[in-house]
Order: structure tokens, then sequence, then C-alpha cells
């Protein structure tokens, strides 16, 4: 087993060099890069450059050489535990993503989505399955396709315009009250979550769907198993049989893909932190990405790489310990 | 007319319109009888008397029909058997005979909603623990020679002495419980009621030992499961001392090792004789096995069937064996049945089936069976398929692979005839003969 872990994280630091790699090329291959921009609003603003100057702007970015150079450079630089400044503002890459508002304000929207995607889909799934192609199952699919199905700028749209505009009962976005002083840490934390209902509602009617659908085909696939045959013919309650027999059977592969969540925790909603205006991770990296802003994309793709190659792995080790069929070595 | 007849079996298309008429009849149909299934009702509804008190289980007339969108499947058309106390039935066919869904219908376990029991009854003889008025099971309390009721003193659950009324245990430690007998109608219980007749009374072993226990977990667990949900008063030790004793029984080696095991670390053979020791765990009247030996090898196989064998004489019930191996039925049977495309069509002791099969469908697999002294390259077999069990004719359905055919054959489906006080056989071949 010890073996076997060590082995895999030797091989994810091989993956993860492939895809610094990959990712350094893609970002410099983009049709523009950032010092063309800053140029670009130089000359709007009526001011003019020369090519020595815009030889020195590349020179001073790091984005002078070739490709295997600058990722060289970047390479050496990461593995001193460098990861430089953002180009936008200059300030510590590391400290400008683990920001404890920006990606805490992510976290806490996807940590909270997935419990309840969870406590939502699991129930849901079981229900269908066991009442197949009865009217229950029929309207639950319905529901949980038409989730899947909506755009989440649009379905975040209409959330907000029903529930902050019509309703009035959740502010419109924004991440507290402007201009509010809070008396207690816990009219501060209702001011927060308020904020966060709708974001968070988006993204949950809109996960639902998949899980739904893979608990359900799980249950169907186990319910039709010679042992619950065999439990049915013991005696046993329909319950025990499908909360005891189906249920531990139908969860190894929604607890193994519990591990493959941590990175979609951590990586923030960028289309839904965009719609409700949350200073979220996902907003922040989709800004960095238009701008061309070299280190901050690299380090934020690098650690949610990282976080995927750890889930997988975690996700293999916890087949071992859901399903006894499965020994690692 | 005959060529016509024909014709419409052959046809194996619908149009979309018929498919949504017959999916509508059907989902109608189903939607009742599935209502039945869950509905609550007194237990004089479901009592029965037997016609033979010598029976465990008489089956009468049973219909176990599946709605597909391509029509009524009959799988089970109007079978009729009974099982005498102490005995071993063996009932032989062909796949998708009828055989298994027979059994499954006593065990009330076909996948609804499109599976229904739809006529007929099913009578069991069952041995069930007596009930008094609040619904509670009655122990049978120790006494001594004056008949007074001993007292003993237990500890509570906060560890108070308390003299109560001494249980009887028998040699297992278990408590014991005033029972009765009742005969139940297994067609008309409800699915709720079924919970105590299914493991309690009627245990079944399936034929795929391979997946028919739980993988997830270890063979302790899925076997105490049965002592603690059909023995009043067991405990988890009880439990596991039992399981233990089971195991033992059933010729496993190392019982307290294969208690902690899961299901897939045990051999094909094992796991079978793990479900046997499961059937076994709450001593069933009637134990059915569903081709109990077809997914095992020979030498397993042979095991098997002893340990059955022995079994029969220990449990004091009797075995419903299906099996589509002759040799298997020689051994083990009693009495045999042989069904055909989910109907009886010949019954009787093991020995005036072997020795004067009548129907010659059963004429025709006894021919199949390979012998040690044939000199043949090829073996036996009858000729084409069992019809398809949508719209069934209304003739012998075995008229178009019968090599004896009469003209009678043409006519209605031949009923029953009796050939011994035993032996019984529908065909038209014998109805001549007694009217003779």
């Amino acid at each position: 087993m010890f073996k076997y872990i060590i082995k895999r994280i030797l091989i994810s630091i091989l993956i993860l060099l492939g895809v610094s790699f990959l990712l350094y090329a893609l970002l410099r291959l983009m049709p523009t890069d950032f010092v063309e921009q800053k140029i670009l609003n130089l000359y709007q603003a009526g001011a003019t450059t020369s090519d020595e100057f815009i030889r020195q702007m590349y020179k001073t970015y790091g984005l002078d050489g070739s490709i295997i150079e600058g990722y060289l450079r970047w390479l050496n630089s990461a593995l001193h535990l460098d990861f430089g400044n953002s180009f936008i503002n200059q300030r510590p890459v590391l400290s400008e993503i683990f920001d404890k508002n920006r990606m805490g304000t992510s976290f806490f929207v996807a940590a909270v989505a997935t419990v309840f995607e969870f406590l939502i889909a699991i129930p849901l799934g079981v229900t269908a399955a066991t009442h197949q192609y009865s009217l229950r199952d029929y309207i639950i699919t319905i529901f949980v396709l038409i989730g899947i199905s909506l755009p989440s700028f649009f379905f975040g749209q209409v959330l907000k315009d029903i529930f902050a505009n019509k309703l009035g009962w959740f502010p419109v976005s924004g991440m507290k009250t402007a201009g509010i002083t809070y008396d207690s840490a816990w009219d501060a934390f209702v001011d927060y979550a308020r904020h966060m209902f709708i974001p968070i509602l988006t993204v949950v009617i809109l996960s639902i769907g998949s899980r739904m659908r893979m608990t359900r085909t799980n249950m169907l696939e186990v319910l039709n198993s010679d042992y619950i045959r065999t439990a049915r013919a013991k005696g046993l309650s329909e319950n025990r049989v499908i909360y005891k027999h189906a249920f531990r059977n139908t969860m190894i592969p929604l607890v193994t893909s519990l591990a493959g969540l941590i990175p979609s925790l951590f990586s923030g909603a960028m289309i839904t932190e965009t719609v409700f205006d949350l200073e979220g991770i996902g907003k922040y990296a989709l800004n960095a990405m238009t701008q061309g802003d070299i280190p901050v994309i690299m380090t934020y793709n690098m650690f949610l790489a990282t976080l995927s190659v750890m889930g997988i792995l975690l996700s293999d080790l916890m087949y071992a310990v859901v399903d006894p069929r499965v020994k690692l070595a | 007319m005959e060529k016509d007849s024909i014709n419409k079996n052959e046809k194996h298309y619908l149009t979309g319109r018929e498919v949504r008429e017959i999916a509508k009849q059907n989902s109608k149909k189903m939607r009742e009888l599935e209502k039945r299934k869950m509905r609550k009702c007194k237990e004089e509804e479901f009592l029965s008397t037997m016609k033979d008190p010598s029976n465990i289980l008489e089956i009468e007339n049973l219909h176990t029909y599946f709605f597909t969108d391509q029509g009524v499947v009959k799988a089970v058309n109007g079978v009729s058997f009974s099982i005498p106390l102490n005995s071993t039935i063996g009932v032989v066919g062909e796949s998708g005979c009828g055989k298994s869904i027979t059994a499954m219908s006593v065990m009330r376990l076909i996948q609804g909603p499109s599976g229904q029991i739809v006529d007929g009854s099913i009578r069991f003889r069952a041995n069930d623990f007596k009930k008094d008025s609040q619904g509670k099971y009655i122990p049978i309390y120790e006494k001594d020679e004056n008949g007074n009721i001993i007292k003993e003193t237990i500890k509570d659950k906060k560890n108070n002495d308390v003299i109560v009324d001494k249980i009887k245990r028998d040699s297992k430690g278990f408590p014991l419980y005033e029972r009765e007998e009742k005969v139940y109608d297994i067609v008309n219980m409800p699915i709720k009621e079924m919970y105590r007749v299914r493991g309690r009374q009627i245990a079944m072993v399936f034929q795929e030992p391979m997946t028919s226990l739980n993988p997830v977990f270890t063979v302790g667990n899925q076997l105490d499961e049965v002592s603690l949900l059909h023995i009043p008063g067991a405990t988890k030790e009880l439990a596991k001392k039992r399981t233990i004793q089971m195991l033992e029984m059933v010729g496993i080696a190392s019982p307290e090792r294969i208690y902690d095991s899961f299901p897939h670390e045990l051999s094909g053979g094992m796991r079978q004789r793990v479900m046997i020791a499961m059937a076994l765990a709450a001593e069933p009247r009637l134990i059915i096995a569903d081709e109990p030996t077809t997914a095992l090898d020979v030498t397993i196989q042979a095991q098997i069937l002893d340990l059955f064998n022995e079994l029969k004489s220990r449990i004091n019930g009797s075995i419903l064996l299906i099996t589509h191996d002759l040799g298997v039925i020689a051994e083990m049977a009693d009495y045999v049945i042989v069904m055909y495309a989910g109907r009886v069509i010949e019954q009787g002791t093991a020995l005036e089936i072997y020795n004067n099969p009548c129907h010659p469908y059963t004429i025709g697999l006894q021919k199949s069976k390979p012998t040690m002294d044939s000199s043949k390259d090829d073996l036996y077999n009858i000729k084409g398929n069992v019809p398809n069990p949508i719209n069934m004719p209304n003739y012998c359905y075995f008229k178009e692979r019968c090599d004896k055919c009469i003209n009678r054959c043409s006519g209605d489906y031949p009923n029953m005839v009796k050939i011994s006080e035993t032996h019984y056989v529908a065909c038209h071949l014998y109805e001549e003969k007694e009217n003779e």
C-alpha cells in the first residue's frame, strides 16, 4: 500500500511537469499577450512608444525569449517556490490567489453547494430508481434534466430576477451590504449568507442533475443484481433491502467521485461569480486570463492540476476502502 | 387455417399503434395487481386450508404473466402440483419453460410491476410463531414438577437485579416460543406479510453462487442477518454462534475464518455452501433450490447434492429442486414434475418417469441425455424451439416439435390423463387408450 502510494506520487510529478509545459506553451501561443494590451492602452491614451521601449517591456515581463526558454525560467523559479508577481498589479501571486476573501468566497460557495448537491441528489436518485417508470421517476427526471440543460449565466439571472428583483428576499449582487457596520459576528455572517444564497442555489440546481442521474443508474444496476434477490429471499423488508444491501453498493462510485470533486471546491465558478459579482477566485482567474497575466494563470492552473492528480489518487485509495474486492498493489 | 395460425405466431413486429394499445392495457392491469400487492389486510383474508393435510405446499392453477410492450408473456400458465411433507420434488424442463418463475412465484419474488401472479393459489402450511393479543410472541416458560413457572434473576439495562419468569431455551441458547400451524394462501398475501414467510418458512438457494452474495458485506454479516431477523430473542452473539454452526454443518472446514471473509474470497462451491447455510439458518420447512449445481463443476456438484440429501433428513421439511439435469433428478427426487412452455406436461414418481416416460417431450429429454454406453457420435435433440411465449397456440404446445402427432393434436390443449395413481400426462396419445 505504502509502495503503491509512493509510486503513484512519482508518476503524478511527471504528469504535473507535462501539464505545466502544455499550459505555459498554450498561454504563450495566445493571439495576444499582456505587453501588447498594455501598449495598445498607451496608444489609445495618445502616447507614442519606441520599438526599444516595447523590447524593454517584453524583457521586463520575461516574454522575450522562446517558449522553451520562458518555460525553463518559469520552472526554475517555481521549483524555488517563487511564483512571481502578478503582471497586473505587481503583487505576489501566491498571496493574490490564496487571498482569504477570494479563495474563501469561492470555497464557501462550492463547499456548501456540494453538500446540498449530495444531500438532495442522492435521495432523489434512490427514489427515482426504486420507483422506476413511475410518475415520481418521470417528474424527478424531467426537472433534473431541465437543471442540467440550463446555462448558468441564464439561470442565474432568472433566479436573481425572481428572488432579488421581484420578491426582494435577497440582495441582487455583491458580497455585503454597502456601507453597513455589523453589531456582531453573527450579523456579519447572516448578511454574508444572504448574499451567497442565490449563487449557491444556482450552483446546486445546475449540478444536482448529473449526480442524481448517476445515483439512479447505479441504484438500478444494483437493484437488478442477484444479491438483492437473495436479500429479498431472506425475508428482509424492502427498506432494509434498499438502504442496507443496495445502498452500500450504490455508494461505491459516489464516494469515489467525491474525491474527484476536490479541485472543483477551489476552482471557483467563473460564470456564476461574474453574474452575481462575487469577488471569487473564478472571476479573478477569468480576468487574469483575458489580460494574459501568465504568472497568475500558471499558478492557479498548476494548483488545480495538483489537486486533480491528488484527487484521482485519493479516489483510487477510497475504492480500496469502500469496496472490499479492490486491493491496491 | 393451420397455415394462418403459424404465420400469426411468426409475426415478430408490431406497429407503433399496437404497441401503445398493448402498453395501455398492460399498465391498467399492472397497476391493479401492484395495488393488491401493497394493500393492508387482516390475516383472515389470506388464511386457507390444505386439500390434503399431508402436503406442505399445494400449487393450484398458477398463472404468472409478464406484461411486456410486445404482449403478455404467459411464463407460468396453469401449473398445479403439490409437495408432501418430508419429500423432494424435482422440476425439470428446458430453459424458459417456467421452472424458475414457478419457484419465484412461491417466494413472491417476481420482479414487478411487469411480472405478476395473475391467477391461481399457492397454499403453504406454515409453522409460525403464535402471537398474543398485542401481537407479541408467546414464550414457553420452564416449569418445575408442580407445574409452577421457575423464576430467574437477570440484570436489566441499568444493571439492577430483576426477577422474571424463566424462558425455556433450546440447546443453542435461543429462547423458545409457542408455535402454531397455519395455512397461508401465498398468492393473496400482501408483500409485507411475505417477509415472515421468506427465509423463515421457505428459503431459496439460487443458481448463481458467484453473484448471489452481496460483495460488500462479510459472509458472517449476511448469515447473521437471517438469524437476527427470524429467530425471536436472537442476540448478536447467539447469531454468530449459530452461523458458525451452520457453516460447519454445510461442510466448511474453518468456519471462523470464513465468517470474517468476503464472498469474493471464496470459491464457487464454498459460496454455494454459504448460500445453503443461509437457507438453513432459520430452519425453514421448505427449501427451494433453483438449479443449485448448474454453475458448479461436476465434483462439487456431487458434494452439494450429497449435502442436500443429508439435509433433508435433518430439517424435517421438503425440498423443491429445480434443474434441467435429469441425472440430478434421478439421484435426488421422490417425485418429478416435467414442465414445458409454462405448463406441467407430465408428473409422477421418479421411477415412473424414468421407466415409463409417456409424453413425447419427456421421452425426448430422456433420449437427449448422454450415456456411457451409447456408441453414437451425435446426441439426440428435440427439433425446434419452445414456441413464442406471446400468442401461444390453443392446441398442444409441443405439437410442432412432436414426432408422434395424431389428428387429435390439432384440437384443444390436452387434459391431464391418469396413467397410474401417481402418474399423469397431458397428451392426446393416452387419452385414446383411456377411452378404449
